[in-house]
Formats: C-alpha cells, structure tokens, sequence
C-alpha cells in the first residue's frame, strides 16, 4: 500500500509540473484582466516599467486594469482595427460606436490609427469620439 | 433544448438511471417488507438470487449517477459557445439559475451518500451471511430517492435549457469589491483576510494529513481508546472546517494566482477555459479527500457488526489511504503550481 501511495504521489507531481510546463510554454496569450482569448485585432498591450507586457482582449479589460495599475504602466499599444498595427495609445484615435467588439464585456470602443477610419466609422456605426483612456499624467 | 453529444448522454444516463432508480426503489421496498432473518432452505436460492439482482442493478445505477456529477460540468462547459455574452461556464448558470444551484448542491451530496453505500456494500458484500443486508437496504431507500430527485433534475434541466438570453460576463460577478467570496472572509479574518486565509489553508490542511497519517500509523492500535476517539472526532471535526476554508482559498487566492489573473476570482474559468489544465484534478482530488473522511464517518456506525468488524477495519483503512492520498496530492499540486508558476 505504502508503494502504491507514493509512486501516485509522484504521478501527482509529475501531472503538476506538466500544468505548470504548459502555462509556461505552450499556452497561447490570454487576457490578463478576464482571461479570454485574445482576438490580434482588438488586442492591447500594457507596457509596464519594469520592460514587462500585459496582453488585453479589447480596450474595456485594458481600461479596467489600467485605472487600478496607472502608476506601473510606462505606456500602452493598441491595434489599428484596420490595418492591424500596434500603435502608441497617443497616436491612436478611440470611437465609442453601436458596434460591440467583445459581447462578453460590451467593448464599444474602437481604435484607429488615422483619423479618416475613425470618422468614417463613428459615421457608419452612430459613434463619437472619445480622449485616450490610457492618458498617464506624468 | 441544446442538442449535442453531452446533452444526449446526459439525458440518456438521466432516463436510464431514472427507470432503474425506480424499479430499485420499488424492490427496495419490496424486500425490506419481506425481509426475514430466517428463511426455509427451499427458499433460500430464490432469495439470494434476488437480493443479488437488487444489489446488482443499485451498484450499476449508482456508479453511473456518481459519474454523472463531472459529467455535467462537461456539459455546461459545452454549452458556452451556444450562449451569447457567456465566456465561461458562470454565463451558462446565469440561464435557469435556481435548476442549476440546486444541481450544484445535489450532486456532490448524491455522490457522497452514493459512495458511502457502495462502501458499506462492499463490506457486507464479503461476508457470506452479509449481516448488514436489512441496513444496507434501508439506506439503499435514502439513496434511491436521492438518485431520483438528481435524475429527474437532469433531465428538466436538459429539456429546459435554451440559448436565448444574453447572460454577462464573470468578472461582473466575481470581481466585484462586494463579492461574498471576498466579503465573509474580511468579515471574520480582517482587512488583511488574503495572506491570514492562504496561511489558514495550509495549516488546516497540513494539520488534518498528520491526523490521517496517524490513524494509519503502527502505533494506532497501541493508543488508548480514549485518544483514538479523540484524533477521529479530530478529523472528522477538521475535515468539515476545511471545507469553508478550501472554498474561499481557492476563489480569493489560489484560481486568481494560478490563473495568472490577480484581479480575477472566477472558480468556473479557473476549472473550464485551460488557463490551467490541471486545476479539475486539483479540485477533485480536495473534494474525494474530503468525502473520504465523511465515508469513514459513515463506515465506523453502520458497520458496526461483530462479524464483518474485521472486514470494516481493513475497509477504513484503504478509505483512510484515499482521504490522505487525495488530500496530499491536492496540496502538493497547489504547491507545485505557486512555486513553479
């Protein structure tokens, strides 16, 4: 009995060093406010001041976590929902629309990397648009 | 109704278990009214012969509604792409809320109750003049009517369910400064409930495998009666207190920390999105601990018979085996995954 006991103990340990391997290595990024899959077009990244990122599914999960972390964020990246390109927040353009991009958490916001997108977007989706909400008072 | 693999299993099991569980419940009956403790030698083929049919049909029937219980989380994880707003298994339980609590509630207490029975069974069972038959049918009856009830919960619950409601997320729930999980624990422990409740985990935990060991220990049957009593009522005292403090510690620091989202306190995502693929092991292996414990609460009265006592000794102490396995294997995952993490 007592063999049996600690050889499961071991496959035990063994199932739990995998767990651990795995969401160490192989698992693809998620949310690092709700956890769900992250879609590239809506994604955000978090840069923080020690060089270290935070993945987000859409600018609602970023905004939360944003307001309670402001003072550890160096700056923010945020995808072009038409082109795709990582952009300083700065430079980006917010649209607050019709159009929900995640149904989960109710994201209205869209980012543009030039201000024709947003306009034309915030016109087709009755929207308007909105200051950066990743704006760091330095 | 949403149609798939799970929902037509889970049905099927609800139906079957259903029409046996109440032809068992009749038989049941019907034996304990025509139940002698002596019978003429003509009849006594017929009567073994039924008695092995009854407890044939109640090991079938039970096994499959214990399996029953992880199989409808299985079930709920399938339907979260069905419904519109649910990310994780907590937006299927947004749709008829109050079937899916008590469905939460009776199938952990089907499975202890049911485990508990084939325990005493499977004492009885190696005796050849199975003393404990009368008991073990009376509490066949408590069984089978709870097997009912879940059966028949099921199969509402299967028929009942329609996608065509917009739930919210988790986060909407859990993550709220205001959510119980967080609340109760600040209210007995304190602002500083986290690192007081993280602590508290360990060492009941910890506390309550020493005890176990103990009882499994040489020196066991040198100690006196009146210790033994006492490390027993220890353990079964210990092993319900640990219950409330696993809960909260897994929903205010463990899921958040091994998920690797610390604002996040979802118990459904931490069990069914893969953030962490072990954690329904982790969580199974707390809960078959901890049931342990309550089977050997259950053995020691109800098998409590001269001629099978030596039977029951041998009985709780693999169940003991389990209970500190389980539990120990439990705590080491955890361990593995905050050191490793």
């Amino acid at each position: 009995m007592a063999r049996k006991f600690w050889i499961g103990i071991l496959i035990t340990l063994t199932i739990a060093l995998a767990g651990v391997s795995y969401q160490k290595l192989l698992r693809n990024p998620r949310c690092a406010y709700d956890g769900s899959p992250i879609a590239p077009i809506y994604e955000v990244d978090i840069i923080l001041k020690d060089t270290s990122v935070r993945k987000f599914c859409s600018v609602y999960c970023a905004t939360q976590w944003f307001e309670k972390n402001t003072l550890s964020v160096d700056h923010v990246l945020v995808t072009d929902e038409i082109r795709g390109n990582k952009i300083d927040s700065n430079m980006a353009y917010f649209v607050e629309s019709e159009l929900i991009t995640n149904e989960t958490n109710d994201n209205r916001i869209h980012v543009f990397q030039l201000r024709q997108d947003a306009l034309t977007h915030a016109e087709k989706f009755h929207g308007k648009t909105v200051d950066d909400p990743f704006f760091i008072d330095e | 109704m949403i149609i798939n693999i799970y929902t037509l299993i889970m049905l099927f099991v609800a139906c079957v278990s259903l029409f046996l569980g109440g032809f068992l419940l009749y038989a049941t009956i019907q034996s304990l009214v025509t139940f002698k403790t002596a019978i003429p030698a003509k009849a006594i083929n017929t009567f073994e012969q039924k008695g092995y049919l009854l407890f044939l049909i109640a090991c079938v029937v039970i096994v499959i509604r214990m399996l029953a219980w992880p199989w409808f989380y299985f079930m709920l994880q399938s339907f979260v792409p069905e419904i519109p707003g649910a990310m994780c298994m907590f937006g299927v339980t947004q749709i008829l809320p109050s079937t899916v609590i008590f469905l939460q509630i009776i199938k952990p207490v089907a499975f202890f109750v049911m485990g508990g029975w084939l325990l005493c069974y499977a004492v009885d069972k190696s005796t050849p003049t199975t003393p404990l038959a009368r008991r073990n049918l009376y509490f066949l009856l408590i069984v089978c009517s709870i097997l009912l009830i879940d059966s028949a919960a099921d199969i509402s619950y299967v028929l009942r369910m329609k996608p065509l409601m917009s739930v919210s997320c988790c986060a909407t729930f859990f993550d709220t400064p205001l959510r119980p999980s967080a609340m109760i624990p600040q209210a007995i422990l304190g602002s500083n409930y986290q690192d007081i409740l993280f602590i508290l985990y360990y060492a009941v935990n910890i506390v309550l495998i020493a005890l176990l060991f103990t009882s499994l220990s040489k020196k066991w049957q040198s100690l006196p009666a009146s210790s033994k009593k006492y490390i027993l009522y220890g353990q079964a005292a210990l092993g319900i207190v640990n219950i409330p403090i696993v809960i909260f510690a897994f929903f205010e620091i463990i899921a958040p920390g091994l998920m690797q989202l610390p604002f996040h306190h979802c118990i459904y995502c931490f069990m069914g999105n893969g953030t962490v693929p072990d954690a329904p092991i982790m969580l199974g292996m707390f809960v078959i601990g901890t049931f342990a414990i309550g089977w050997m609460g259950i053995l020691r009265p109800l098998c409590k018979n001269k001629e099978v006592q030596p039977v029951t000794e041998r009985m709780l102490v693999k169940v003991n085996h389990l209970a500190v396995f389980c539990l120990l294997a439990s705590l080491i995952m955890v361990t593995v995954h905050f050191l490793f993490i």
